[in-house]
């Protein structure tokens, strides 16, 4: 019977999410890059959306004239726009880039300018403000600000890591084991975390990403286990786990972050910021699931018993299917 | 499961992770391949549009007030009937502007604020009708976006939103804290009175 409900569950997400081969919420990214005097190359990626070309354009100051042709690239997951232009005499500091039509989309756009002289400078924009000012040097609480809600965006977008940690709930027993798993988990992320994002170490993402999938596959079986009053090495210290595989969600936070490609005197207190913003999604989620065990205490909800076993085989099923499809894309080199 | 299908599991584990620190290639770009997106779409729907959050909440302080039961209720009926109402949206070809948003935010503010005891026969059926008719005006606005899966992710943010804000509204035992509730429900009354004012303004001019 149960097997029947996890094949049900699987074909159920398999079905859902079939034709989902990019994610909807992936970063569009700026780059100007000094190649002479008030001269820049402006290579702007828009992700494809849906399907289609992204619904946001990126247009540049009136005051800046392109020179030559500019030049359209269609790649699997985003359109290559690419154009050389001079700035004039006012410079750079101070001009405005808008991104009409990202306010329509839950796309995030990374600006990054390069300097000649060598220094760079990064900033974030948002569809709630769909326009950035670019400037040198910012004050310390605004590079904050981003990285922090970077950080935020990153966990709560990021399903797969929010599917482990509702596993890792499922398995703990009492409010000890869920501290001691929890801080467990962030110290290990934010060990790989800090070691990718300041060039340490590296994991190329296909293959992670199948491994993250592989740590929500691992935890299905396990949740069924203490379902079934049974015991394992999983269940007696599940802290140990969520150290081993938050080694590898960490390598995951750091691509969120490495897109970015911030400057190099940023990278401590944004890694910093990040972290955090990441810290407090996990935090937010966490306290909506217990929030909601308790809601439903005090709602006096009497669930049948077949859901009780519904969260141990959707996370488990989920595991598996995200492991195959990423393992498929794995081998055919995307 | 037996020790022999876990050391198989432990096995597959740690040859991904062999493969992963094996391979050359550097991490550029963030790419989670998990097609949640619309869902994701959806969540954000309901969370930054005011019109259909401010009457969710609504709901859930009201049927938080009349009891567990019915706070029951809303927390299953709810997300069903915006579903229901958000795939009749989906398949509708309508251009019409009734100011069913408005029309909520007087009624559930104004049940609030009067603490009127509606009995249960009349809460079910109120908070359906809530459900399909904001369901359907979610379903023209998503038809042209990411669609369907949206749906999916508004049931979820509404089950989610009405079990802790009527579990929340259950557990408060101080009389002072239902007053503290009635105020909320006259903001939302007064806010949906407004919003009236504005929609007929707006047609006589």
């Amino acid at each position: 019977m149960y097997r029947l409900i996890f094949l049900f569950i699987f074909l159920f997400w398999a079905g859902l999410f079939q034709p989902a081969l990019g994610h909807e919420s992936q970063p569009g990214s700026v780059e100007l890059v000094e190649i002479g005097e008030d001269r820049y190359r402006v290579t702007w990626k828009a992700p494809i959306y849906y399907g289609k070309p992204h619904p946001a354009r990126l247009e540049l100051p009136e005051s800046w004239q392109t020179l030559g042709q500019p030049t359209e690239r269609r790649r699997a997951n985003d359109i290559v726009f690419e154009r050389v232009v001079t700035i004039g005499q006012r410079g750079l500091d101070g001009s405005i880039l808008k991104f009409p039509g990202l306010e329509t989309t839950i796309t995030d756009v990374y600006v990054r300018v390069k300097r000649a002289d060598g220094s760079q400078a990064t900033s974030v924009v948002r569809p709630t403000k769909p326009w950035t000012e670019l400037r040198g040097e910012r004050p310390w609480y605004e590079t904050s600000r981003e990285y922090l809600f970077l950080g935020f965006h990153h966990i709560l977008l990021g399903i797969d890591h929010l599917l482990f940690v509702l596993g890792l709930l499922l398995i703990v027993k009492n409010r000890v084991m869920l501290i001691k798993t929890i801080t467990s988990f962030t110290v290990a992320h934010s060990v790989t975390l800090g070691i990718a994002t300041l060039g340490y170490a590296q994991a190329p993402l296909p293959p992670l990403n199948a491994a993250i999938a592989l740590s929500i596959l691992f935890l299905g079986p396990e949740i069924v286990r203490v379902k079934r009053g049974q015991t394992s090495l999983t269940i007696r210290y599940p802290w140990l786990i969520a150290f081993g595989f938050g080694l590898l969600h960490g390598f995951g936070f750091a691509s969120g972050l490495s897109t970015t490609g911030m400057p190099q005197a940023e990278l401590p207190w944004a890694l910093l910021c990040f972290n955090v913003g990441v810290e407090l999604g996990q935090l937010l989620f966490v306290f909506t699931a217990l929030g909601l065990v308790w809601a439903f205490r005090t709602l006096q909800v009497h669930w049948p018993r077949w859901v009780l076993w519904l969260p141990g085989y959707t996370v488990g099923s989920l595991g598996a299917y995200w492991t195959i499809q990423r393992t498929v894309m794995l081998i055919r080199g995307f | 499961m037996k020790r022999g299908c876990i050391q198989r599991t432990g096995a597959l584990v740690l040859g991904v992770l062999g493969v992963i620190f094996l391979l050359p290639a550097a991490a550029f770009a963030h790419l989670v391949t998990t097609g949640m997106g619309p869902v994701y779409d959806g969540i954000g729907h309901l969370l930054l549009t005011p019109e259909d959050l401010v009457p969710v909440i609504a709901l859930s302080l009201y049927c938080g007030m009349r009891g567990a039961r019915a706070g029951r209720y809303a927390m299953f009926m709810l997300p069903l009937a915006w579903l229901l109402g958000g795939l009749v949206g989906l398949n509708l070809d309508l251009d019409v502007t009734i100011p069913v948003p408005a029309l909520s935010f007087l009624l559930l503010g104004g049940l609030i604020a009067a603490d009127a005891n509606l009995p249960d026969q009349l809460i079910g059926p109120m908070t359906v009708m809530i459900g399909l008719l904001h369901g359907v005006f979610n379903g023209l606005v998503l038809k042209s976006g990411p669609g369907g899966p949206a749906l999916l992710g508004i049931m979820g943010a509404l089950f989610v939103l009405v079990a802790l804000m009527s579990a929340f509204v259950v557990s408060l035992e101080r009389p002072w804290t239902r007053i503290v509730v009635r105020v909320m429900g006259s903001w939302v009354a007064a806010s949906g009175m407004l919003m009236i004012g504005w929609y007929f303004r707006g047609q006589l001019s």
